[in-house]
């Protein structure tokens, strides 16, 4: 294990129109990692993964990937950097099947099969389009390949797009709200589909508002409130955070030893 | 002197430029759409109004001084055609796909009743140009030694006039404040209960009711009229919306009328046959240099566009 | 085979060209409105070359392909930074101003236009239509047109998954210029003459038209739409008479009638956008479609899966 975080975030800042949307916040996450990102809404939690991932620049502050400054880096690289996200509204191409929704995940591999002009689907099935049918399959996605995205339920669209992430191989996984919109056995199965991802060396960064999720999910959190940090430790002891129980349920309740309903 | 002249001459042929202008811009600001159908109602005014008076109104109507009435029953036409065109494009522009030509619908609709609206007037009136029988439009005064065409002047002043009152419409009425709403964000307006659906139309209506102003307008100025009229003032009042800046009404007022005077120049410098280069190049080297045009803010359409 | 099928033919062929090169912008999401433009481009310097020049023909068509895909290219660049109604009106600009400058060009011949003395006979243009369409066909099923596709339908995505967004439109604005001035060195072969009256506003519209109406989801659309707009106006040429004939003889009419205005055939294009627009905006052939068609077995079975992942 190296003793460089997988990634550090230090001082980050963005204003919209005069609004410290995210202000001075900093945080580290170790390689193989699960950290939980939550906060009431309009926190900044999405803010914070879209300065990650570059759709927006911050105003002041750093992100560091294994080490590396890469706050010039355009989004567009930062993929190859070994960092891959989900959307909080599932965002799949719409005119796109199954698997090539999955083909477009290995488009920022360096070793991603198959060159810019090699046919993907000519003469029999080429290595590109075989290597995305086969994660599907390891991860239990059973659809035909040429089935328009569109056209299926809201869970499998859900879990295409995180095989869409992983096809591009990451070493961070960035989940905005994975568990959104599903239902109870759904959640069982992301749980146990997320495990076997970090089982397999992937370090993750969730944001989320289920907490039964959070805290079986990661052993550390991250919370923010108006674009500030205000805690930053074990997911088990979040409840009992003072600052935190004020956030959530105003300063009435902070007096109260434990709220289940956190968020 | 002679250049002065031409100045003047600008400013009088950029007031059509400028409702029509205006026309582009309400629609585009509001719902972000490019309405290929502009400039054929323009052409449905002005054309209706001059079949209307050469062969006759209805009821017995038809005299010397027949010509105005058949220029508001052409400007009804064209208020008509605009609502059958809302009733086609912008109705069914909820669209379903979400992806990045999807603004591409009402305007691709816009470019069919383009090619209805004018075919079927030329199948009524044929392609030529016709003479519009109304006053002689060769009153003119002349103010320090310029020369002034009293009907230009006159519709100088309508058309500045009408951009007051509108301008006074979107800051101050209910309709108004809805349209801008809309323009804002539709999803928002609808949740404040505007219901895009009723007040859509209004769009629609004004854009009619300029379109068939300008028409109207144009008729009597010109004393011609032809099928293909549309399209030579379509193109300069897209440019003179351009230049001016998308989505903002006095920008396109200044638009229409710098395009008038870009015109007029380009004429007495280069001869006719420079215009078009010299209309459609502004409006180029505006969209490459300052997309957001000389007055427009880059706020309209963001996030849409 | 008769002068008039000939006639047909290669104008098809010049049209199903014309509507690749749009076709390939579109694909990426990108309304060319401005094809007029780059077919004059195309037709200009072939016929220059071509009269001017002496230059033979396998150099002149080169010429055009090659002389329309840099100015697309050097074009592209600063103009696709633009979207939407934006990008729309650029490239419509763009089409004006190259006919304006040609109108005041008195080495293109100005307004008079262009004798071509080489002529091409029908194979030629034919030739050039297989080759762009197995061009489109190639792309569109490479690594490249999967992420045309993905750049069409969600731009913010794709650059978050790698893909350098901005050269993937400007290349495929470029090679579809290029192929737009194919359509046009072949047209001035063809015809023998190059007047710039041709390419007015209304052709722009009509092919971008060819390429929505047929769908730019598949490079099957713009065959389907280009070949339907080409064919159908000729069908309808004897067929708008004889429907005027049998309206007339209801109302107790006999005998000659004068046959209707052709203006009624872009009447009915209109209806038929419109319509189109309405009822199946995504174009005549989608994706879907052709994946039906071409698996004609699969989709039972992918019903099946989805019932089973709904219950």
């Amino acid at each position: 294990m190296s003793t460089v975080p997988l990634l550090s975030v230090e001082n980050l800042s963005i204003s919209f129109g005069g609004l410290k949307v995210i202000d001075d916040v900093s945080f580290t996450l170790e390689q193989g990692g699960r950290l939980a990102l939550i906060g009431p809404n309009g926190a900044g939690k999405t803010t914070i993964f879209n300065l990650l991932s570059g759709v927006y620049r911050q105003d002041a502050g750093h992100v560091r990937l294994g080490g590396q400054l890469i706050d010039t880096v355009p989004s567009r690289q930062r993929i190859g950097f070994g960092m891959a996200r989900s959307f909080q509204n599932i965002r799949l191409m719409p005119h796109l099947g199954v698997v090539e929704n999955v083909m477009l995940g290995q488009h920022s591999r360096a070793d991603r099969p198959g060159g810019l002009l090699a046919p993907l689907s000519f003469l029999g099935r080429s290595k590109a389009r075989a290597e995305a049918e086969a994660l599907l399959a390891e991860m239990g996605i059973e659809v035909m390949p040429g089935q328009d995205v569109s056209t299926l339920p809201y869970g499998i669209r859900k879990k295409i797009e995180l095989v869409r992430a992983l096809a591009a191989r990451p070493r961070l996984l960035l989940l905005d709200e994975p568990a959104a919109g599903l239902n109870g056995a759904e959640t069982e199965e992301l749980m146990a589909f997320l495990d076997r991802i970090s089982a397999s060396g992937v370090t993750l960064l969730v944001v989320e508002h289920d907490m039964g999720l959070v805290r079986s999910l990661c052993t550390r959190a991250v919370v923010l409130n108006f674009g500030r940090k205000i805690y930053d430790g074990p997911t088990a002891e979040v409840q009992r955070d003072p600052l935190v129980l004020e956030a959530y349920l105003g300063p009435r309740h902070s007096d109260k030893s434990e709220a289940s309903d956190v968020a | 002197m002679l250049l002065v002249q031409q100045i003047v001459n600008g400013l009088m042929v950029g007031s059509v430029y400028v409702t029509v202008a205006v026309a582009f811009t309400l629609t585009i600001s509001i719902l972000n759409f490019l309405n290929f159908t502009i400039p054929t109602l323009f052409m449905v005014a002005g054309m209706v109004g001059w079949g209307l008076a050469y062969f006759g109104l209805p009821f017995g109507l038809s005299g010397p001084l027949a010509w105005p009435l058949a220029l508001a029953v052409g400007g009804l036409a064209s208020v008509l055609c605009s609502l059958l065109v809302e009733r086609f494009t912008f109705r069914y522009m909820r669209t379903r796909h979400g992806d990045s030509t999807e603004h591409a619908i009402p305007l691709v609709s816009s470019l069919g009743f383009l090619l209805i609206l004018e075919n079927l007037i030329r199948i009524f009136y044929g392609s030529d140009s016709q003479r519009f029988p109304g006053p002689s439009s060769d009153l003119t005064a002349q103010i320090g030694g310029i020369f002034v065409r009293i009907p230009q002047l006159v519709s100088f002043a309508i058309v500045m006039l009408l951009i007051l009152g509108l301008v006074w419409m979107m800051k101050s009425t209910r309709i108004g404040r809805g349209l801008r709403a809309i323009a804002e964000n539709p999803d928002a307006a609808s949740i404040l209960g505007v219901e895009p659906n009723r007040i859509v139309p209004v769009v629609f209506m004004l854009t009619g009711l300029l379109c068939g102003l300008a028409g109207a307008l144009f008729a009597v100025n010109y004393g011609e009229v032809s099928p293909q009229m549309g399209e030579d003032i379509g193109s300069k009042a897209i440019a003179g919306m351009v230049v001016g800046g998308l989505g903002s009404l006095w920008g396109a007022v200044a638009g229409g009328i710098i395009v008038g005077l870009v015109e007029m120049l380009t004429i007495h410098f280069f001869g006719a046959d420079a215009v078009q280069v010299a209309v459609w190049g502004a409006l180029l080297v505006t969209l490459l240099m300052r997309p957001q045009g000389l007055f427009g803010h880059n706020a309209i359409g963001k996030g849409k566009l | 085979m008769s002068g008039y099928w000939i006639g047909i033919i290669t104008i098809l062929a010049i049209n199903i060209v014309f509507a690749y090169g749009i076709f390939l912008a579109v694909a990426t999401g990108q309304l060319n409105l401005g094809g007029a433009g780059f077919q004059a481009i195309g037709a200009y310097s072939a016929a220059w070359l071509s009269a001017e020049m002496g230059m033979p023909l396998y150099v002149t068509i080169p010429a055009s392909i090659l002389v329309t895909g840099l100015i697309g290219f050097a074009f592209a660049f600063p103009i696709l930074r633009l979207k939407g109604v934006y990008l729309v009106l650029g490239t419509f600009a763009f089409a004006e101003v190259v006919v304006g400058i040609i109108i005041n060009s008195d080495a293109l011949g100005g307004a008079m236009g262009l004798p071509v003395p080489d002529y091409i006979d029908w194979p030629v243009p034919v030739a050039g239509a297989v080759v762009a369409a197995l061009i489109c066909f190639y792309i569109m099923s490479t690594r490249l047109g999967l992420v045309v596709r993905a750049v069409h339908d969600d731009d913010v995505v794709s650059d978050l998954m790698g893909v350098d967004v901005r050269m993937v439109r400007v290349a495929m604005f470029a090679l579809g210029a290029g192929l737009a001035g194919l359509s046009g060195g072949l047209y001035a072969h063809a015809y023998t003459y190059v007047e710039v009256q041709t390419f007015n506003s209304a052709l722009s519209i009509y092919v971008l038209l060819y390429v929505l109406l047929g769908g730019a989801q598949t490079p099957w659309g713009p065959m389907v739409g280009a070949a339907f707009f080409t064919l159908v106006p000729e069908l309808l040429r004897n067929l708008l008479p004889q429907m005027k004939v049998a309206v007339m003889s209801v109302f107790g009419v006999e005998g000659a009638v004068t046959p209707p205005d052709e203006s009624w055939r872009f009447v009915l294009l209109g209806v038929v956008t419109v319509l189109m627009m309405v009822f199946r905006s995504e174009g005549l052939v989608t994706r879907q479609l052709v994946e039906r068609l071409s698996h004609p077995f699969r989709r039972r079975s992918s019903n099946a899966t989805q019932k089973e992942a709904e219950a």
